[in-house]
């Protein structure tokens, strides 16, 4: 390995590091998320500089003779700026996190074209020559024609010879995945708990993405009744009525008739501060239990300020806490994020 | 390389040489993109000690390039003889005037005093420097030699550029420590005993202070005097001698790059065939772009500034009596300019250069003035000689290492109304503070008012 490989590699085991350190403080600031649209994901890190003796504030400039090299001789003076594939990232917030596999529940219907170089064939570039199997072809032809002689094993290949490795096309099953995400818009959810949602709501699509490169995201919003909207409106605040967490199970499960389970692995992520109706409880958890074998995962997740008063989350725990599939958490701030990221991927 | 360019290198230096410039053998060799971000991350060495940092440079330049934002065209090293590295793929003309511009290097290398007590063998030095750190890391772990480096490149501006001038007259030198002999450790204690504590008798008398006058060469001192370990010692004298390599070049940017545009401009206008004029104008605009501080453009233009005046006479006694507004019509045939430039090349370094030729009369003739501006042109040009001044960086002083009589070090920055990056400044104490095992202290002003930063207190 040249040398420079060698720092290179080093410099990006540094920063793999220090994305790992840094991983908590990723997952719960937002102005981060737009870095991490991309296929890359780039972060300063200031830390990752040799800090120097140098002047603050830069003197002021100097008309139109410009200014000079403020960073003095050599190279540097960037703050460095880390890029990582927004997959080896997400691994290593995976990684720190403890985030869990998701593992996919039976092959989906769609086929995807995977070139593999499993056959051969008699033209192509020189750099896909098959040494072994030219030479062997070689051999063959010099057997037949008694050019062989085994004291002395010399074996030219000719342009017949030549043999290349091949591309040969071949149709993988693809697991595909929907994420539903229903959200509580009665009342009490604040302003604070909504970005708490959207932080919540952003990592776990990341993730199911991650493991589901083919993933359909679809959202609802309830009070006493649900109704589907789209990504944008998801994210708006706004207040309602009163709160029947049935409304959204049932819509859900309308939604959900177009991603048949033996093709998608389906996950339904639920949230809301809890207060639900009286009398409306037993109507929802009648609706898990249908909907529960047929998911890959629900995801209730309660946020509610530091004085919330929801009793879903309990109901949940008593009725159905040993059932297969269903992830909760509760949600009071900003600290319980990564352990109920962790809690709601089925971790 | 290929016949073609071997057969313009040979032009092109004999056609320098005919016009009076003189330097050792220059070795051209051809690299692909690749290689030349690697050469660029490295300094221009094809080895250097192993350093993260050098991984993060050459990610940038590999990126930019892949990107179009970056090229390198050309790198030339400072070393006996001269090594230059072309892109490959450039087109013809691009490399002839590469080419050009880097005899022209070449020449300022070899002539220019700033350049004169910088070793001339860096290639094998470097390679050693880096069979030193790889030495050290394989006997006391790759680790911790890695964190040692982070610690020691803090430190890395704090050195006295002027050093390979500075001869102490006898007696002033600090006393060496005796030479070492290498034995197998055990014998080490026998063979090179500790040095004897100092007498009961000397107590009472005060002792030599030290460092004995204020000095800015801290790299240099802490090699010398920190409580570290041989090889420790090791890593910051050859920090401390890279540095020093890289300064002459920091402190001549401006005219090294003046010099060499002037001299291609020159050597290769004559053999321009009238297809290459064209790219050879638009390669000379990008070069000489006025986009934001362009060491070419205000080098090359002042060079032509200084030709011109030694020509037309424009010097001298009578001239400096003479208002603004007559200087720029001044006339006496003299035609000394060449004589006049080979003189700077020879002389100068950036900041007496633009001190003394960077005048109201040029700021005018070349726009970078209005004429309502004038009156803030000595505050600009202050400013601008200001951030050439020492490389840039702020200038500090070890003042004295038995600080209150307690073995810390005091430094001293010499504020001159700009003030330290606060954030920085302490990262690099603590550093400090580290390698000499007792707290450390630095006087700056901040806010206006004088403060002492101190770490490990």
């Amino acid at each position: 390995m040249r040398p420079i490989e060698r720092d290179l590699l080093r410099f990006k085991e540094i920063v793999r590091g220090e994305v790992k350190k840094r991983a908590r403080e990723f997952l719960t600031r937002e102005e981060f998320f737009g870095q991490v649209e991309g296929r890359l994901v780039s972060i300063p890190l200031p830390q990752l500089e040799v800090p120097k003796i140098v002047h603050g504030e830069p003197p002021g400039e100097g008309l139109g003779l410009g200014g000079a090299g403020a960073e003095g001789m050599g190279p540097g003076g960037h703050v460095p700026v880390a890029e990582l594939e927004l997959e080896e990232f997400l691994d290593l917030m995976g990684e720190a996190l403890r985030l869990p596999r998701l593992k996919p529940k039976g092959e989906g219907e769609v086929t995807e074209e995977a070139f593999r170089f499993t056959t051969i064939a008699r033209k192509g570039p020189r750099g896909l020559r098959h040494v072994r199997r030219t030479l062997k072809e070689s051999l063959k032809r010099a057997l037949q024609t008694g050019e062989y002689q085994p004291e002395d094993p010399l074996l030219v290949p000719e342009r017949e010879d030549l043999r290349y490795k091949a591309p040969r096309s071949k149709p993988r099953p693809h697991a595909q995945a929907v994420v539903l995400f229903a959200l509580d818009v009665s009342g009490s959810m604040r302003e604070e708990e909504l970005r708490l949602v959207k932080v919540l709501s952003f990592w776990i699509t990341l993730w199911i993405k991650r493991h589901f490169p083919r993933l359909e995201r679809r959202y609802l919003l309830h009070d006493a009744e649900a109704w589907e909207v789209s990504e944008e409106e998801f994210f708006r605040a706004r207040e309602g009525g009163g709160t029947r967490l049935s409304s959204a199970l049932l819509l859900a499960e309308e939604i959900l008739k177009r991603y048949p389970e033996a093709f998608y692995n389906r996950y339904l992520y639920h949230f809301s501060d809890g207060e639900n109706w009286q009398g409306d409880t037993p109507l929802a958890l009648e609706a898990l239990r249908r909907l529960l074998p047929t998911l890959a995962l629900y995801g209730y997740a309660q946020v509610q300020g530091p004085y919330g008063q929801g009793r879903f989350l309990e109901d949940l725990r008593e009725n159905l806490g040993k059932a297969e599939g269903l992830a909760t958490a509760e949600v009071r701030g900003r600290e319980d994020l990564p352990a109920a990221l962790r809690r709601l991927l089925g971790g | 390389m290929q016949k073609e360019l071997r057969h313009w290198a040979g032009l092109l230096r004999e056609r320098a040489e005919a016009a009076g410039l003189s330097f050792p053998p220059v070795l051209f060799e051809e690299v692909g993109p690749e290689e030349m971000a690697m050469l660029a991350a490295y300094g221009g060495f094809p080895r250097r000690y192993p350093h993260w940092r050098f991984g993060s440079e050459y990610l940038r330049y590999r990126e930019t390039y892949r990107y179009g934002l970056s090229r390198i065209y050309e790198l030339v090293v400072n070393t006996h003889p001269v090594q230059a590295y072309l892109l490959r793929g450039n087109t013809l003309l691009a490399q002839k005037l590469v080419m050009a511009h880097v005899y022209a290097h070449a020449d300022f290398f070899h002539n220019n005093l700033a350049f004169k007590p910088i070793p001339k063998d860096m290639l094998s030095e470097m390679a050693q420097h880096a069979a030193f750190v790889e030495r050290a890391m394989e006997r006391h772990g790759a680790r911790s030699v890695e964190e040692f480096l982070d610690m020691a490149l803090s430190l890395e501006n704090l050195i006295d550029p002027h050093a390979p001038y500075i001869r102490r007259e006898e007696g002033e030198e600090e006393e060496r420590p005796p030479e070492r002999l290498r034995v197998r450790p055990y014998l080490d204690p026998y063979v090179n005993p500790p040095p004897e504590p100092p007498k009961e008798a000397q107590e009472g008398a005060s002792p030599k202070p030290l460092p004995p006058r204020p000095t800015r060469d801290l790299l240099g001192f802490l090699a010398r005097h920190a409580p570290l370990a041989p090889w420790q010692k090791g890593i910051l004298e050859i920090i401390r001698e890279e540095s020093l390599y890289y300064a002459p070049q920091g402190a001549t940017k401006i005219l090294n790059e003046g010099w060499a545009t002037y001299w291609h401009t020159r050597l290769l206008l004559p053999l321009l065939t009238p297809e290459e004029a064209l790219e050879f104008a638009e390669m000379q605009a990008g070069l000489l772009a006025a986009q934001g501080f362009n060491p070419y453009r205000l080098g090359y233009l002042l060079l032509k500034e200084v030709e011109e005046r030694w020509d037309k006479g424009r010097f001298g006694p009578e001239y400096e009596a003479l208002p603004l507004g007559e200087r720029l019509r001044y006339e006496r045939p003299t035609g000394e300019g060449r004589k006049k430039l080979f003189q700077v090349r020879t002389v100068y370094t950036d900041l007496p250069f633009l001190e003394e030729f960077l005048t109201p009369e040029f700021a005018l003739r070349q726009g970078l003035l209005s004429p309502e501006d004038l009156p803030r042109f000595a505050e600009a040009k202050r400013v601008l000689l200001f951030r050439l001044s020492n490389l840039g960086y702020p200038i500090v002083e070890l003042l004295d290492a038995n600080h209150g009589n307690r073995g810390e070090l005091l430094l001293a920055h010499a504020y001159e109304g700009v003030e330290l990056d606060l954030k920085k400044t302490k990262a690099v104490l603590e550093n400090l503070h580290r390698l000499w095992g007792r707290p450390v202290h630095l006087k700056t002003v901040v806010g206006g008012k004088e403060v002492l930063l101190s770490a490990g207190t």
